[in-house]
């Protein structure tokens, strides 16, 4: 089967061709539509497991190597390039050579590479199958389908690819899809702004990609995967102050980061982005492409370990925008906005993790993060669709009993996401705390654990909140009715104070229709008798009624949820951390199915200086990796890494009074779940216990919650430095263009006209004067003289024949004469 | 071709007698005295081409020119003269602008005649190597050939035979031709002197010169024609 | 200088050929006339019509002088005719022919000529021909 990854990509394209070609065109209905898409990603699902399986548990089993499509034919020309000149940076006292650049099309299945294939497809699935039966009903269902699967097969290249161009076009592709997708409900200025947003805070990100990539072909002659990585490994290590050409490649790497992955400070785009779909934000802005930038940081991992400097950006800039996001998310009432933060601060985590040197626990924690937020997005397009599109979260509450399905899927992401022993969240987020304490590849590691922690604290906080507001206590949406006009990005109208509902904006596609100006008044009571009596009231007669009354969301929607919670739930037990091996029995149990050992072979080590050997007996150079600093701690030498000295390691100085490394990491462990109880306890407390507390902490740090509520005025700052000086600088050169470019040229064709004109008084009074005078002159003088000769006197006549013919006499003599 | 004897002094007579003849045409007061003297002038010159041996020409210009051409001339003067030069009243000569830029080119054409005779001088006197009476001799030759006349004292010239015989054989084209001339000629005299009458009644005359001649003269009216 | 030109050999050409004195030789030369006073006789009469056509007034007089310059040449003609048999040309005779048609040329431009005339005087009333300017600017 490995020779038919090929395909992966290709079915879900096909799919989308189908749909958007022909879906409108021909009419498909709803199931169709819905059958050819989840159709395509199911086979691509199967076909990536069957491909997993023989790649790395089969018979003729690849890995540990990278199995390019290229071996078994597939791979085309893309680019067939010419020479480029190659500058080998630290060796440049070679003369620079010249590489032949042929950049092939061709997929690479590797470790890396299979396990996004299987998240992508896989969570793809679950999100295509809710979205059937979320988008029921909408004209343009054809349309959404048609972008999601463009979306899968551009992030599917993107992450199947086997050079650093491909990778390229699949990140653009999912640039694209994504502007496409938020912008969805195009009829929606909310929706156009945040799609633009999205694109164009991509695109500065991409900037910077595009030129580490021309740096890696300036470098390494080649765009391919093995060929760079290859060459890498052998470049000298540069430390922390030395600036080399691979830490700049690093750098563009880490801005296209930045930009897909929403951190600071090109996160900005994300909250927006959730004016699209709830699929859409489920699949594209939790689990798939906001992953993409991790998934490009752990496949250069070789470059990025070169550059120790690098390796301590990515490190502060995830923990700042982890804690950043975390306490924005907790002022938010949009409950999409609040999973969105969240999303922020947790891929921040993430690039924490790349940014310590556990890439291989980044990618865990994208794959459980994957689990769980793709969960907890499903669970709010459930809440949504069962509110009629109501987002604010004060509107909401004790959906408990209303939509069961999506309360005990939405508990497991909750439980997950707060890193509660035993689910997914939980391996993961412990193991990068953990990683970062103990970390010998930078300093500061204690730093990135203490914000972290904090962080952790504050989702764990929010995160109880949302379920608290949402799920437990009073149903406040009996209270005032559905306020603001009850549209899909609308929700925070409420804070414009529109108690009645008024609707602003009349809606499209199977949003309430509310026409403008139309009153909603509020509920009643024999609405709430008809709810307690019949269990629920579906609105079917007309929209003048008060509020919805929620519901559960069909089976086509809450069966994925449930595929999630399972997931969410077990995830995790693929990366057991290490701190459990009295009880596995090994550091990374579980042979090559644990994510660490599966993905060692492209993780670089710079002890070795080589690329991880696999894990036969699992206690090797993994092992050696943490195992020799911690040695070297413990026998009181400190900066043994190749990385010289990082300063103060916090797990090392835990280890130096327990003297025991299973110890040290077991108190991380505690560490970590105490401060998710806190949180947990803070979230029962504020919004459970005493709902009133919220308020009045409110009050009391009245400043804090305000820069929070305001998303600390990022968005405003950057619209007056940037997009207000931009415009200033549009405005400034269309006044040039417009007044001196112009002006010139207006003023040439004025001078002309003048010019002519002066030639043209020249030539009629002059020119033609002088002519006219001479003419008249010559006439005036020689028109007497022949008419002198017309005397009509006929001997006049007879005397010139005369003068004639003495004239031929003489000629007649002339030789003799003269 | 040297003349000599009687031949000379008829020769002086008849010339100057032509060029005096000739003068007194130009300078004459009265027109008729003009045609006289032109005639006597004429009639000099056909003397003078007896001498030269061509007395049919003579013959032809005493009937033609002056028997046809001067009578011709002479009817003219009587139809359109009126005498005012021998009154006085009219100019003979121009003026005298004109009078004097003739009298200098004339002067200027002897001029070239005596010049002429300069240059041809030498080679006319080559052909006259032989004497007055070799001269004789030759011509008393020629002349037994020619027949004797009535009274038997001189001989009859055979000039009209060799003239005709050119004449008919060499040049009967142009023969012909002058006698078209002539034809041309008569025709084209009788009409240039039609009067307005004459041209009326043969329909001759554009219709709005004949309503403007008619105001002048209202007998036309009785030679319209009665065709329309 | 030209005017010796012109004397000594017109006196040549009166005293002509043999060396003979003085009285005798105009003698000779007068008593045996030879082509060259034919021509110098008709060129002076050419000259004197010339002379009337440019002077005289009278249109009737102008044609007589053009009748004169007529005669001149056919003079002309017949004293090389004569002067030619003599030398023995046999195309002699051509110079009396030429002088027919001079003269049956002569009289029909006379009888055209004169109808003009008849006809002018018959419009302008005039035979002075300094008035008749119709071709006068």
């Amino acid at each position: 089967m490995l020779k038919y990854i090929w395909l992966v990509p290709l079915l879900p394209l096909i799919g989308a061709a189908i749909n958007g070609l022909l879906g409108r065109k021909l009419r498909f209905s709803e199931p169709l539509i819905g059958g050819i898409a989840v159709g395509s990603v199911a086979l691509s699902f199967l076909i990536s497991v069957a491909a997993v399986y023989s790649y790395g548990f089969g018979g003729h089993a690849e890995w540990p190597r990278p199995y390019l499509t290229s071996q078994d034919g597939f791979s085309f020309d893309w680019i067939p390039g010419g020479a480029v000149s190659v500058n080998h940076g630290a060796e440049a006292e070679a003369a620079p050579r010249f590489a032949l650049l042929n950049v092939e099309w061709s997929y690479q299945l590797d470790p890396l590479s299979s396990i996004f294939m299987l998240i992508v497809t896989g969570v793809g699935l679950c999100i295509f199958v809710f979205a059937t039966g979320y988008m029921h009903g909408e004209t343009g269902f054809y349309r959404f389908f048609a972008y999601m699967g463009l979306f899968m097969f551009a992030m599917l290249v993107l992450v199947m690819g086997s050079n650093f161009l491909m990778m390229f076009v699949g990140w653009e592709g999912v640039g694209l899809c994504s502007y496409l997708l938020i912008g969805y409900y195009f009829d929606r200025q909310e929706a156009a702004n945040a799609s633009r947003k999205a694109f164009i805070t991509n695109r500065v990100g991409d900037f910077g990609f595009a030129l580490a990539i021309f740096g890696v072909i300036a470098t390494f002659g080649s765009a391919q995967y093995v060929d760079v990585f290859n060459q890498a490994k052998s470049y000298p290590i540069e430390l922390l102050g030395h600036w080399g050409v691979l830490s700049w490649i690093a750098l563009g790497l880490f801005i296209g980061a930045c930009g897909k992955s929403a951190q600071l400070p090109l996160h900005v785009w994300l909250p927006d982005a959730m004016a699209g779909p709830t699929p859409v934000s489920a699949l594209i802005h939790a689990a798939t492409m906001v992953t993409a930038g991790l998934y490009m940081v752990t496949r250069t991992n070789v470059i990025f370990q070169h550059s120790q400097t690098m390796l301590l950006v990515v490190a502060l800039i995830g923990a700042a925008t982890a804690i950043f996001a975390a306490t924005i998310g907790i002022t938010q009432n949009d409950i999409k906005k609040v999973l969105a933060y969240s999303t922020v601060s947790q891929l921040g985590f993430m690039f924490m993790a790349c940014g310590v040197g556990a890439f291989a626990i980044g990618i865990f924690h994208v794959m459980t993060h994957a689990f769980f937020k793709a969960l907890m997005f499903l669970g709010a397009g459930s809440v949504i669709h069962g509110m009629h599109h109501e987002q604010d979260m004060r509107r909401m509450g004790g959906l408990k009993k209303y939509m069961p399905y999506t309360y005990w899927t939405f508990m497991a992401g909750w439980l997950a996401i707060c890193g509660i022993i035993p689910f997914s969240g939980f391996w993961s987020k412990d193991e990068i705390l953990w990683k970062a304490a103990s970390t010998t590849h930078i300093p500061l590691g204690w730093l990135v654990w203490l914000i972290g922690t904090i962080a952790a604290t504050c989702t764990a906080f929010y995160m109880t909140r949302l379920m608290a507001m949402t799920f437990w206590g009073r149903e406040r949406f009996l209270d005032k009715p559905a306020g603001g006009e009850a549209d899909e990005a609308h929700a925070s109208a409420y804070d414009k104070g529109l108690a009645q509902h008024d609707a602003v904006y009349p809606s499209a596609g199977d949003r309430p229709r509310h026409e403008p100006g139309e009153h909603v008044g509020p509920v009643h009571e024999d609405v709430a008798h008809h709810v307690a009596t019949h269990g629920h009231v579906h609105e079917g007669e007309g929209h003048g009624h008060g509020a919805h009354v929620p519901h559960e969301s069909p089976p086509s929607m809450w069966v994925p949820l449930a595929v999630l919670a399972v997931l969410a739930v077990i995830g995790g037990l693929v990366g057991i951390g290490p701190a459990f091996r009295s009880v596995t029995g090994s550091e990374h149990p579980g042979g090559r199915l644990h994510i660490v050992s599966w993905l060692d072979p492209i993780i670089w080590n710079p002890v070795t200086r080589e690329f991880n050997a696999p894990e036969g007996g699992h206690e090797a150079a993994p092992v050696a990796e943490t195992a020799a600093p911690a040695e070297g701690a413990a026998h009181g030498e400190a900066g043994a890494s190749v990385y010289g000295n990082t300063g103060f390691n916090l797990a090392h100085s835990v280890e130096n009074s327990t003297h025991s490394e299973l110890a040290t990491e077991w108190i991380f462990i505690i560490i970590s779940l105490v401060v998710a109880g806190i949180g947990i306890a803070l979230g029962f407390l504020f919004y459970v216990w005493r709902p009133l507390l919220a308020g009045i902490w409110a009050q009391r740090l009245r400043p804090l919650y305000i820069a929070s509520y305001n998303k600390y005025w990022v968005d405003e700052f950057y619209g007056w430095a940037v997009t207000r000086r931009t415009m200033d600088a549009a405005r400034a050169v269309y006044a040039f263009d417009s007044k001196i470019v112009d002006g010139i040229v207006n003023g040439l064709a004025t001078l002309s006209r003048l010019f002519s004109r002066i030639v043209g008084g020249i030539d009629k009074y002059f020119v033609d004067g002088l002519v006219n005078t001479i003419a008249a002159f010559i006439m005036r003088l020689m028109s007497p003289l022949f008419r002198a000769a017309q005397t009509g006197f006929t001997q006049n006549y007879a005397l010139v024949m005369v003068l004639g013919l003495m004239v031929a006499v003489v000629l007649f003599f002339a030789r003799d004469i003269f | 071709m040297i003349l000599s004897g009687y031949e000379a002094l008829f020769f002086w007579i008849f010339a100057l007698a032509a060029i005096f003849a000739g003068l007194l045409t130009v300078m004459a007061r009265n027109a008729v005295h003009s045609a006289l003297f032109l005639i006597s002038s004429l009639v000099s010159v056909a003397a003078l081409f007896v001498l030269a041996r061509a007395e049919f020409i003579a013959g032809v210009q005493i009937l033609v020119y002056v028997g046809g051409v001067m009578v011709l001339f002479l009817f003219v003067i009587m139809l359109v003269n009126v005498g005012a030069e021998e009154r006085g009243t009219e100019e003979i000569f121009n003026n005298q602008r004109q009078v004097a830029a003739s009298l200098i080119f004339c002067l200027l054409l002897v001029g070239g005649v005596l010049y002429a005779v300069n240059k041809g001088y030498r080679g006319l006197q080559e052909q006259n190597r032989i004497t007055p009476e070799a001269a004789a001799a030759q011509e008393a030759n020629r002349d037994k050939s020619l027949a004797p006349s009535a009274t038997g004292s001189s001989r009859i010239t055979n000039d009209s035979q060799s003239l005709a015989a050119s004449l008919y054989r060499y040049a009967s084209l142009p023969f012909e031709i002058a006698s078209v001339l002539l034809l041309v000629a008569i025709i084209g005299s009788v009409m240039l002197a039609r009067t307005l009458r004459q041209e009326a009644s043969a329909d001759d005359v554009d219709p709005e010169t004949l309503k403007e001649e008619m105001v002048r003269d209202p007998e036309l009216t009785n030679l319209e024609p009665q065709s329309e | 200088m030209i005017m010796f030109n012109l004397i000594s050999p017109t006196l040549a050409f009166l005293f002509q050929d043999a060396p003979r004195s003085g009285f005798e030789q105009i003698k000779y030369s007068a008593a045996n006339p030879d082509l060259a006073k034919f021509l110098v006789i008709g060129a002076l009469l050419f000259i004197i019509g010339v002379a009337g056509v440019l002077t005289r007034r009278n249109i009737i007089v102008i044609f007589m002088s053009i009748e004169l310059i007529l005669n001149a040449a056919n003079l002309n003609f017949i004293a090389f005719s004569r002067y030619l048999s003599l030398t023995g040309d046999p195309d002699a005779i051509a110079g009396q022919i030429f002088t027919v048609f001079v003269i049956v040329v002569a009289a029909a431009e006379a009888a055209i000529g004169l109808g003009i005339v008849i006809a002018l005087y018959r419009n302008k009333e005039t035979i002075w021909i300094d008035e008749i300017d119709l071709l006068k600017w």
